[in-house]
């Protein structure tokens, strides 16, 4: 039986789909058959950022009201065979599918994948209930800035009123700029875990690769080379349970000599 | 000159990150709780009242703070006290 993992955070733009598609690049990468399960039904994003939108035929809601067989509605990403998407319906909305119909269709995905990811829809209404519905483990994903801090602080209340369900989360702090933490202009990764008292998955630092990325359609984590890839592939190895060490991006005051150390020790995540 | 020693030796000076982190704190200490705005000091003023009855209280010295302790709030409540009343 396969885990299902919800990702989450309430505030919009934080980079929850782009989160998605790439740890589930660096999970199907380290062997594992991953299902990626697109939640934001009329809002669908993730076949954009896995460069698989043509590949499209049926979603979730022709799978939930039975148009079609849910192997059918699987789109199989370009590189990977044991990656797999279950886009959302573009033309729908949230009412589209409830929360009983979401559990059933968890129940026969973790039958048939190692992991099967789930990216929830901004919000706490119909469509993150929904999206959480059928999840045994949930990633809240946040920003260092306030606004998004404080709607991750709301979805993890909501999420510890699951806790038979839901029996772990942890937090992914994304775009996160180690200069201006280093400066004491932003909030670090201790800050924000202190203030979230929630456990930590991983750190990714801000990257112009993952505009770049979502442009071409393949996720960074599938290629070498970059800050934020790496990062979501230590995310992917810490989800398979191996530990993966932190390196500490707040430390950092910008001198000539962190400079000098800096550019021999490149910044891990 | 000036500007290359302080461009070698620059030490962080901001201050936006402390500031955050507190507004973080009181802000969300009041979310988890869904405290109506107003309703702490109606408290405050309560409780001063109630051990004001036992206790003569050094004025001006009364102290309510609210603090996050992991996910809970705790209300720490510090009374200066003269003398019993009783």
């Amino acid at each position: 039986m396969g885990r299902v993992i919800v990702i989450t955070s309430g505030k919009g733009g934080v980079g929850k789909t782009t989160a998605s598609a790439n740890i589930g690049v660096a999970l199907a990468n380290t062997g594992a058959s991953v299902c990626l399960v697109d939640m934001d039904i009329g809002l669908r994003n993730l076949d954009i950022l896995m460069g698989l939108e043509n590949r499209v035929v049926y979603n979730l809601v022709d799978v939930v009201e039975e148009r079609c067989k849910l192997r059918q509605a699987l789109v199989k990403d370009k590189r990977m065979p044991n990656l797999n998407l279950l886009p959302a319906a573009q033309t729908r909305d949230k009412t589209a599918v409830d929360a009983d119909q979401m559990k059933k269709l968890c129940e026969e995905l973790k039958s048939m994948f190692d992991f099967v990811l789930i990216d929830s829809p901004a919000g706490i209404e119909s469509g993150f209930q929904n999206a959480i519905a059928g999840a045994e483990e949930a990633i809240v994903i946040t920003t260092p800035e306030m606004s998004a801090v404080r709607d991750a602080d709301r979805i993890i209340g909501l999420l510890e009123a699951r806790k038979d369900e839901i029996t772990q989360y942890r937090l992914v702090l994304n775009r996160l700029r180690p200069k201006m933490v280093a400066n004491a202009d932003m909030m670090g990764v201790d800050d924000v875990l202190e203030i979230l008292s929630i456990k930590l998955l991983g750190v990714v630092p801000e990257d112009e690769d993952i505009i770049i990325s979502t442009n071409k359609g393949e996720p960074v984590s599938g290629t070498d080379n970059t800050r934020s890839g790496l990062a979501f592939r230590n995310i992917a190895r810490r989800l398979r349970g191996e530990e993966v060490p932190f390196m500490d991006l707040d430390a950092k005051n910008d001198t000539w000599v962190t400079k000098i150390v800096n550019f021999f020790n490149p910044v891990r995540v | 000159m000036q500007q290359l020693i302080d461009w070698l030796f620059k030490v962080p000076n901001g201050t936006a990150a402390v500031t955050a982190k507190d507004r973080m704190r009181n802000m969300l200490v009041h979310d988890r709780l869904e405290l109506p705005a107003g309703k702490l000091e109606v408290l405050e003023e309560e409780l001063t009242a109630v051990v004001a009855r036992y206790f003569d209280l050094e004025p001006d010295t009364t102290r309510f703070d609210l603090q996050q302790m992991d996910r809970k709030a705790a209300l720490i409540a510090n009374f200066r006290l003269v003398r019993s009343k009783c």
